[in-house]
């Protein structure tokens, strides 16, 4: 359990389905007008929800964009306007600012592009460009050498709310004075396998859009979110204006990942963080039985809660690994804002944001 | 920076590795100068002319993958029949991870291309964090969990993780380490960077050509020092602190002049309040490739100036191969039992030393020295590096 009013976001930067930047994100919250469509075959066969407008123009140089897998570019192209928007040059800072990713698909794109070739012809058909970027932590490896940063770094990877575990850590370095910026990504790329294997295994939604609360299953979705975190104190030195303060952040886990044992769990997180009123609730719900009975529970228990919103239900799962639920808590003027990140198993986490402004 | 407010110690250790199923085996096995690596057998690779491996012999059962079996058999010989009590939701469990559940997923990738339906397993089977759930699920623990996948160093830093949430007092006891498999993606793809010597590796020497990979699983038990002695436990060494860093200078070579590696260990001298010269061990990433040896010693230098001249150095690669994510944990397993033992163990087949490793690199046999303080090194693609500080356990 943290409590960090001390630390504030100054930088938002945004890579989603419905487009690059704040204001096609709430656009598309406002419309409330999921983005899915039939992928392009090189992402896989079905629906999901693809960063389609992406423009990495004038950000990477095409050098580079070559070099990169999806996850790396849409993580290079958030960061990109996060510093922009925290009014922050990353290199006079370099040692002082620490990475914290959280990612569910980070390295496995390059993976199977990497595998595929192998398996069909062996040791000739393997590509020594695409090896190093099968890490998960590819993308925050790539971002040093963008942007010059070289302070702390971890990639997280538990599951749904990845990113969360990044906010976490990115608040230790701070508070121990490790770092004086932290540059936090939530980010994922869409690839072949990844449909393949969750449509095996029966968790694709097979018709229309997902619903929540339906449980006819998600649809996946990629992209990234970037957050420039830093204490209030640094942020007030260099003139920036705060975004949010990051209020409280909470997790709880279970050993046993039954619905019971994770409603637990999440409501555990949400308690300690004592939201005593809400002016928005953000929840992880994506059309999967697993996540959306846990927001469910969650509503029901706090009949004077706003009713959520649950991002995924347009960009969808996958897309940031909890990122793009900090992302929507941003997105409008709010006094104190829910977020709500529950997982399938493993930690459940939920955060408390204020003084929300744009 | 000042002191976080509770100390931290090792109460438990389990080891798999190539060498032995358990801690002592593999240690007494490291200081005769017994090595692990032996023929490739777990992956059928003809074309790869690299056979050589740190093979484990254990293999997944019909529920589990091999790192989730490895990561539990280690988790048991950690707690050695101890049964944590009080409020389980501050028992926090951390791992670091590099290929985890991979071979579920080549295996899968294999049936599809050749036209079969495959296993549809559930995703989350190869995810990651399998490993981390399963070791929580074991300990009843319902605290904070962290999976980190920063390729080589990936446990190293989820040790420190857990150090830092017992050190601020956050959590009673914490489980840190990895657990790491052999797969084809790796093997192929460390072969097609020409990272892979066909011979058994040689840190540290003149005619080093490359890395072995290997398995195995790291478990280690921390808790803070006032609940270790209140239960009488065994107390291995205290974990003093972390430091980590990104070079930001290549996607997979380490700075030539270890400039990002000797930063990550400075910051692990200050955060763990120690001085260069109260360091007697380092247990380094000593992968054996060409670019990352020289250069690591010349990280060492800076971190440590002079003190260098004094420090032993070894690599647990020319033991185990490179077992990539759970390599930091093994470099912090072959360090604490150091500092109980008063021993380091030898970097094997170091006949000739490059003079760009011209520190002691404890060639071909054991040393037993006074080894009051070590630091533990781990270094990754991306140019992430992380350096561990440990001290011998003295009783206060």
């Amino acid at each position: 359990m943290i409590h960090a009013d001390d630390l504030v976001i100054t930088g938002l930067g945004l890579v989603l389905p419905c487009g690059d930047g704040l204001g096609a994100a709430q656009a598309s919250l406002a419309s409330g007008r999921p983005c899915f469509a039939d992928l392009a075959a090189v992402l896989g066969q079905g629906r999901g929800a693809a960063c389609t407008a992406f423009d990495p123009t004038g950000i990477i140089p095409p050098m580079q964009l070559r070099r990169l897998d999806r996850p790396s570019r849409f993580a290079w192209g958030a960061a990109h306007q996060a510093f922009r928007d925290a009014a922050l040059d990353p290199r006079p800072l370099g040692e002082g600012i620490a990475v914290a990713v959280g990612t569910l698909t980070g390295g496995s794109e390059a993976s199977e592009a990497f595998m595929r070739p192998y398996l069909q012809r062996g040791p000739e058909g393997a590509s020594p460009l695409l090896f190093p970027n099968s890490v998960a932590n590819a993308a925050s490896g790539h971002l040093a050498l963008a942007f010059g940063l070289k302070g702390p770094s971890a990639t997280f990877v538990d599951r749904e709310n990845a990113t969360f575990g990044a906010l976490d850590q990115a608040v230790r370095w701070l508070r121990a004075g490790l770092a004086e910026v932290a540059l936090v990504i939530g980010t994922d790329g869409l690839f072949p396998l990844l449909l393949d294997l969750c449509r095996g295994a029966r968790l694709l939604a097979r018709q229309g859009d997902p619903e929540v609360g339906s449980g006819r299953g998600f649809l996946p979705g990629e992209g990234a979110q970037a957050f420039v975190l830093e204490t209030r104190a640094h942020a007030t030195a260099r003139g920036a204006r705060p975004r949010a303060t990051l209020r409280a952040l909470a997790c709880r886990s279970t050993p046993d990942p039954a619905e019971d044992e994770r409603h637990s769990a999440l409501a555990g997180a949400v308690a300690a963080l004592g939201p005593a009123s809400l002016d928005r609730r953000i929840g992880g719900g994506n059309g999967l039985s697993r996540l959306d009975a846990l927001e469910a529970r969650l509503g029901s228990s706090h009949p004077g809660w706003p009713a959520a919103v649950h991002p995924k239900r347009l960009w969808g799962e996958f897309g940031g690994a909890g990122g793009q639920l900090l992302a929507a808590a941003l997105l409008e003027p709010a006094g104190r804002v829910l977020v709500t990140a529950p997982a399938s198993s493993g930690a459940q986490f939920a955060a408390l944001l204020e003084g929300v402004r744009l | 920076m000042s002191r976080p407010p509770h100390r931290v110690v090792v109460t438990g250790l389990g080891l798999v590795s190539s060498l032995a199923l358990d801690r002592e085996g593999t240690w007494s096995a490291m200081l005769e100068g017994r090595d692990g690596l032996g023929p490739l057998t777990r992956l059928a690779l003809p074309l790869e002319p690299a056979q050589i491996a740190g093979q484990v012999a254990m293999d997944p059962d019909r529920h589990r993958t091999l790192c989730e079996c490895m990561a539990l058999r280690a988790l048991e010989e950690a707690l050695d029949g101890f049964r944590p009590d009080g409020p389980p939701d501050r028992f926090g469990v951390f791992q670091g991870a590099g290929t985890s559940g991979l071979p579920v997923a080549e295996a899968y990738l294999e049936e599809r291309l050749a036209g079969r339906r495959g296993r549809a397993a559930e995703p989350a089977f190869q995810s990651p964090s399998t490993v981390t759930d399963a070791l929580a699920r074991r300990l009843g623990a319902t605290g904070p969990r962290g999976t980190i996948m920063n390729a080589c160093s990936s446990s190293l830093l989820a040790l420190g993780q857990a150090w830092e949430r017992l050190a601020a007092g956050e959590l009673d006891l914490a489980v840190g380490g990895g657990a790491e498999g052999l797969c084809r993606t790796t093997y192929a793809g460390f072969s097609c960077l020409k990272a892979v010597d066909p011979q058994k590796c040689r840190p540290f020497s003149r005619d080093r050509a490359g890395l072995n990979l290997g398995e195995g699983a790291v478990q280690i038990l921390l808790e803070p020092l006032d609940r270790a002695q209140a239960r009488g436990a065994w107390i291995y060494a205290e974990v003093l602190g972390y430091g980590a860093s990104m070079d930001a200078h290549h996607p997979t070579a380490p700075h030539p002049e270890g400039e990002g590696a000797a930063r990550a260990m400075a910051m692990a001298l200050r955060t763990g309040g120690l001085a260069p010269a109260d360091v007697d061990l380092v247990s380094a990433h000593g992968t054996a490739t060409p670019a990352n040896d020289g250069a690591e010693c010349q990280a060492i230098r800076r971190a440590l100036g002079t003190a260098a001249d004094s420090v032993s150095v070894t690599s647990t690669k020319s033991q185990f191969g490179h077992t990539l994510g759970v390599a930091g944990a093994f470099g912090a397993a072959a360090a604490i039992l150091a500092l109980r033992d008063q021993a380091v163990s030898p970097t094997l087949r170091l006949e000739a030393a490059d003079p760009a490793c011209d520190l002691d690199c404890t060639a071909l046999v054991a040393k037993q020295r006074v080894l009051r303080a070590a630091l533990v090194n781990a270094f990754a693609f991306g140019g992430n590096n992380v350096s561990l500080a440990l001290r011998r356990w003295e009783g206060r």
